[in-house]
């Protein structure tokens, strides 16, 4: 399953985007996120030590947590601040911890936290406005590490149909 | 040299890891005969504060832990309503992480730079280090022993201003480690630390094991 994630109030990119997986029979969730109620990590972990899996944070992104897990892809779209994803995008990568238990363990010479479930979801970016896209790249690539998962790499607005060619 | 810093982290001050780390670095830098202000962006209530602060600052630090290989949301919130100087000020950064090779932090280092830049500062350094995940855990000496070590470097910044000496960059520690470390550091994951988060679990009344699986 491909979830796609609108963290902006930018309707139209999602619209041109159902249009671009409809033309290549790609299905999608889509949740358009950008008005809900999604705050940040608290870095309370709860989530890791208190209740397990679960984030304590009582607003809607527990919601869409849930979609995350069972989601083979799933797409941020997001706008960005200062070079890089802006609040409202970055607040979404850090409230995956739960994907992720408290053990640890190293992988490729690395430490690494003891993924939860057996499902690996990949992660790709679209954003809107200015970024420094090659640091972004670099980013979602060791973003992902995280989450043993892969990077479906980064695009902009003007690229959909090139993220689209990475939905299957 | 008056500093102005920021406490990045999202935890509130009572378990935020990174104002323990502070409280030894500022302990340090005062006794260079510095000043400093200091800030927590975790508390909203202080965001206007902060950024007045910011305007008439010329050295700026933040501190801050690192989430998901860079800056916390809320950090980046904040940030998003500063008005960029383009002035002389300085800025610096103490990033802090669970995770305790240095090359953990590289990646969120290189955005620290550019978000200098981007600010309209000049950048003076980062002072990298990891393996803060327990600092909350423990209380006392157990806790000083994890924390001390920020004291030297409070000194280290209070008398040059900024984290590029040879000094700040081997406080990191080792980028990786050997491969004998990782199988002695591997076994103690599966074991001690195991039954230490298992336990800590258990004082915060959790109920579930921790590979639970919710959903």
């Amino acid at each position: 399953m491909i979830l796609v994630l609108n963290t902006t109030t930018d309707r139209e990119i999602t619209e041109i985007l159902r249009n671009d997986m409809n033309a290549k029979g790609i299905t999608a969730e889509v949740v358009e996120a950008g008005e809900l109620r999604m705050g940040n990590c608290i870095g309370c972990n709860h989530c890791w030590l208190k209740t397990p899996g679960e984030c304590t944070v009582k607003d809607d992104f527990p919601e869409i947590f849930k979609k995350i897990v069972h989601a083979d892809q799933l797409w941020v779209i997001s706008d960005t601040a200062l070079g890089f994803l802006d609040h409202k995008g970055k607040n979404i990568y850090d409230r995956l911890i739960p994907l992720a238990t408290m053990y640890l363990c190293f992988k490729e010479g690395q430490m690494r936290h003891v993924m939860r479930y057996d499902r690996r979801t990949d992660i790709g970016i679209i954003y809107k406005g200015e970024a420094d896209r090659e640091y972004l790249k670099r980013w979602n690539e060791r973003a992902t590490l995280n989450f043993d998962c892969h990077s479906l790499g980064v695009f902009n607005t003007e690229e959909l149909k090139e993220a689209v060619s990475c939905m299957y | 040299m008056h500093v102005l810093i920021i406490n990045g982290s999202p935890r509130v001050k009572q378990y935020s890891n990174t104002d323990k780390i502070l409280e030894k670095f500022t302990a340090g830098l005062s006794e260079t005969g510095c000043t400093f202000e200091q800030y927590e962006v975790s508390d909203r209530k202080q965001w206007d504060s902060i950024r007045a602060a910011f305007d008439r600052n010329e050295n700026i630090l933040i501190a801050l832990p690192l989430y998901v290989e860079c800056i916390p949301g809320l950090l980046m919130e904040f940030l998003e309503t500063l008005t960029p100087k383009n002035d002389d000020s300085k800025m610096s950064f103490i990033l802090q992480s669970g995770f305790a090779e240095g090359i953990q932090l590289r990646c969120g280092e290189e955005y620290l730079e550019m978000l200098a830049e981007r600010l309209g500062c000049k950048y003076v350094g980062t002072l990298v280090k990891g393996d803060n995940f327990s600092i909350r855990m423990f209380e006392g000496k157990q806790q000083e022993r994890l924390t001390l070590r920020y004291k030297e470097m409070g000194v280290e910044f209070g008398k040059e201003g900024n984290f590029l000496s040879e000094k700040c960059r081997a406080f990191t520690g080792p980028e990786v480690f050997s491969a004998p470390m990782r199988i002695f550091i591997g076994i103690m994951f599966k074991t001690v630390v195991k039954n230490g988060f298992k336990n800590t679990a258990l004082k915060w009344g959790c109920t579930k094991p921790l590979d639970y699986r919710p959903y």
